[in-house]
């Protein structure tokens, strides 16, 4: 019952994995959480606000959940301790219509925390299209609480829902003793009120779903993704859009604008050194970031977020599980993996869907070391993309060589152990346009917050640098290494000091040093190794120190410097006794 | 017409690693002395009675389980005990 209180009603929104929880949570806020088809997009808590009649609520986004007992994943707990903690007042458990099966079985153990409770039946359309019919009013009258029909994508249901809040009870579910026994209970059920006839319009995603994880057609699949993806990023991004940005957008116009305007506003040197010179914060820093950088990360999370909606990464755990296994993980990891070349710093947090402590450090090792985000990605296909494809492959072979060897190492020094690869696959589907375009923007409004101060403010420290001579102290620091070990121009010093700070930030720098030519095919390619392999930026390190602790951040920190300093020596050598050119 | 009713054939118990793609079937049990693995196939609906249909054995055993399409290692599916449906 909803009644006059003090605070506002506390609605959490429970329910198995990829039921479209998220996509109920922005349709009744007004604010948008991360939607895609897999299971485990949300891993934290988002909140919102929403009006319902005239009664403010305030709503949580949970992660999904299979149980709330037994062996539960750490994004799970999540979930638990928010009904543990007795922080919703009400519960809508959001249900994919297709499997009540594993909705009503969860329902068993909501009805343990006696909260009032609405159950919203998502995705009937799907559930009709594959023949699946559930008789809500049935199952309404054997629960005791209202059950709503919905496609949340298209606001379907919405209404009936606000307007059922008032009548959410606790559910009549029998108390059982256990696991089998709440499953006995939901087969039960489930026998009662739904039926399923052997009649599917769902050929063509069940078409592309077998073409997808059997080997003979998923490989060519995977093959074709990953070249359109080189297309769409490496070629129309990094090449196509950068060149516009950077010689029409920024050279024609932006900084000839700035250089102007300083130059009659602050008629001095050091203004004008600082906005628009070697170091300025417009011609070096905002350039970086938004003419090199963003026209890649743009396209990159466009297509990537077409993957992500698409259901097909998850399929790849299938072909992987056995590489994975020998790093002590499985298949499982491979969503994280996919997930870092969007944002390894958002793919550390992913971690949580995996199982054991042991997988979940393995995992975050391997993105901080080998994992190039969409950021550098882009600096990396930019720059070698104008060398050769043999440079890009060389790359790319090292980097994964490097992830395996220390993957397998990781997972035989490392205790603890590996848990069963039981995955779940999610549907194929066709992409929401909208919601492909509102996760685009969310994510580039993202990386503009997040990247540009850094990117400027590395410019400023970079121009303080040089003020005080101290850029050649730095190359004289860095002369053993960068000269003697990895046999790279002096210059390279201050550029992979910044790679520090971020990844894709030292990237650019070395884009323009190849760009002047100053950097030759083997020197690019081993530059750009060790960059890959250091820690991506400041914000995954802090990542990490919040999801494993300092003390474990820190002895990654320092396992994978040196990782990648020796990786580029021994590349440098190679490259030198064999006389390699790109 | 349901979906769910128990197959109580004759025909002895297979596991799930020994089906071939197209086999049909019911859980009759998980048997792992691991507690884990036997908590998680039940909460993804791997439990008693459930339908499945086996879809792809290699590089893992990929099957249908009631409406979940479930992807395991080979020792996974080692462990759950199915009744095949008479043909």
């Amino acid at each position: 019952m909803l009644r006059l209180r003090a605070r506002p009603l506390r609605i959490a929104l429970v329910g198995n994995p990829n039921v479209g929880k998220s996509v109920v949570f922005g349709a009744l806020t007004g604010r948008y959480a991360t939607v895609s088809n897999y299971p485990g997009t949300t891993v934290s808590v988002t909140k919102g606000r929403a009006l319902v009649g005239a009664e403010v609520c305030d709503l949580v986004d949970t992660p999904g959940v299979n149980a709330l007992s037994g062996a539960i994943s750490e994004d799970e707990r999540i979930t638990r301790a928010v009904l543990e903690r007795g922080e919703a007042d009400l519960i809508v458990q959001v249900a994919d219509a297709r499997n009540i099966r594993r909705a009503l079985m969860l329902s068993a153990e909501i009805a343990m925390y006696k909260r009032p409770v609405l159950l919203a039946l998502n995705m009937i359309d799907e559930a009709l299209a594959r023949g699946i019919a559930v008789n809500a009013a049935e199952l309404s009258r054997q629960l005791g609480v209202p059950v709503i029909e919905m496609v949340a994508t298209e606001g379907r249901g919405l209404q009936a829902l606000r307007d059922a809040l008032p009548d959410a009870a606790p559910l009549r579910i029998p108390r059982a003793r256990d696991a089998a026994a709440r499953a006995a209970w939901a087969h039960e059920l489930t026998a009662r009120v739904r039926t399923v006839s052997t009649l599917s319009l769902a050929y063509m995603q069940e078409a592309l779903s077998r073409a997808t994880r059997s080997p003979i057609t998923g490989i060519p699949i995977l093959a074709v993704v990953l070249y359109t993806m080189y297309l769409f990023v490496g070629v129309f991004g990094a090449q196509t859009l950068v060149g516009m940005m950077e010689n029409d957008v920024f050279g024609r116009a932006v900084n000839p604008a700035a250089t102007w305007l300083v130059d009659r506003a602050l008629p001095f040197q050091v203004a004008h050194d600082f906005f628009v010179g070697e170091y300025g914060l417009i011609t070096m820093g905002l350039t970086y970031a938004v003419a090199i950088v963003l026209p890649v990360v743009t396209t990159f999370f466009l297509l990537f977020g077409f993957l992500e909606d698409s259901g097909y990464i998850p399929r790849l755990a299938v072909f992987s599980d056995r590489i994975f296994r020998a790093m002590g993980l499985n298949g499982k990891a491979v969503l994280p993996m996919v997930l870092g070349l969007g944002c390894d710093t958002m793919a550390t947090m992913t971690t949580r869907i995996l199982s054991t402590p042991k997988e979940r450090l393995i995992a975050i090792l391997l993105l901080a070391l080998g994992i190039p985000c969409s950021a550098q990605l882009a600096t990396i296909l930019g720059i070698l993309g104008g060398v050769s494809f043999a440079a890009v492959l060389t790359l790319f072979s090292v980097v994964l060589a490097q992830m395996f060897i220390v993957g397998w190492l990781a997972g035989q020094l490392l205790r603890g152990q590996r848990s069963d690869f039981i995955m779940e696959l999610p549907p194929i589907r066709l992409p929401k346009l909208r919601n492909l375009v509102t996760k685009t923007r969310m994510r580039v409004w993202w990386y503009l917050g997040e990247a540009v101060p850094l990117f400027l403010a590395g410019t400023v420290l970079l121009f303080v640098l040089d003020r005080l001579d101290a850029l050649d102290a730095v190359a004289a620091a860095g002369r053993p290494v960068v000269t003697g070990m990895l046999g790279l121009p002096p210059e390279t010093a201050q550029i992979l000091m910044m790679g520090f700070l971020r990844r894709d930030y030292g990237a650019a720098g070395l884009f323009h040093l190849a760009q002047t030519g100053q950097l030759t095919g083997v020197q690019a390619v081993v530059a750009l190794t060790v960059m890959t392999l250091f820690i991506p930026c400041v914000a995954n390190f802090l990542m990490i120190v919040k999801e494993r602790g300092l003390r474990v951040a820190m002895v990654l920190l320092s396992v994978i410097t040196p990782i990648a300093i020796l990786t580029g020596t021994g590349l440098h050598y190679v490259f030198d006794a064999f006389g390699v050119r790109f | 017409m349901s979906s769910m009713h128990l197959v109580s054939g004759s025909k002895e118990l297979r596991t799930l690693s020994s089906l071939p793609p197209g086999a049909r079937g019911t859980v009759h049990r998980v048997q792992a002395r691991a507690g884990d693995r036997v908590d998680r196939l039940m909460a993804l609906g791997v439990t008693a009675g459930a339908p499945i249909t086996v879809l792809q054995t290699f590089p893992g055993v990929v099957f249908l389980c009631d409406q979940t399409e479930l992807a395991v290692e080979r020792a996974v599916a080692d462990t759950i005990l199915v009744r095949p449906a008479e043909e």
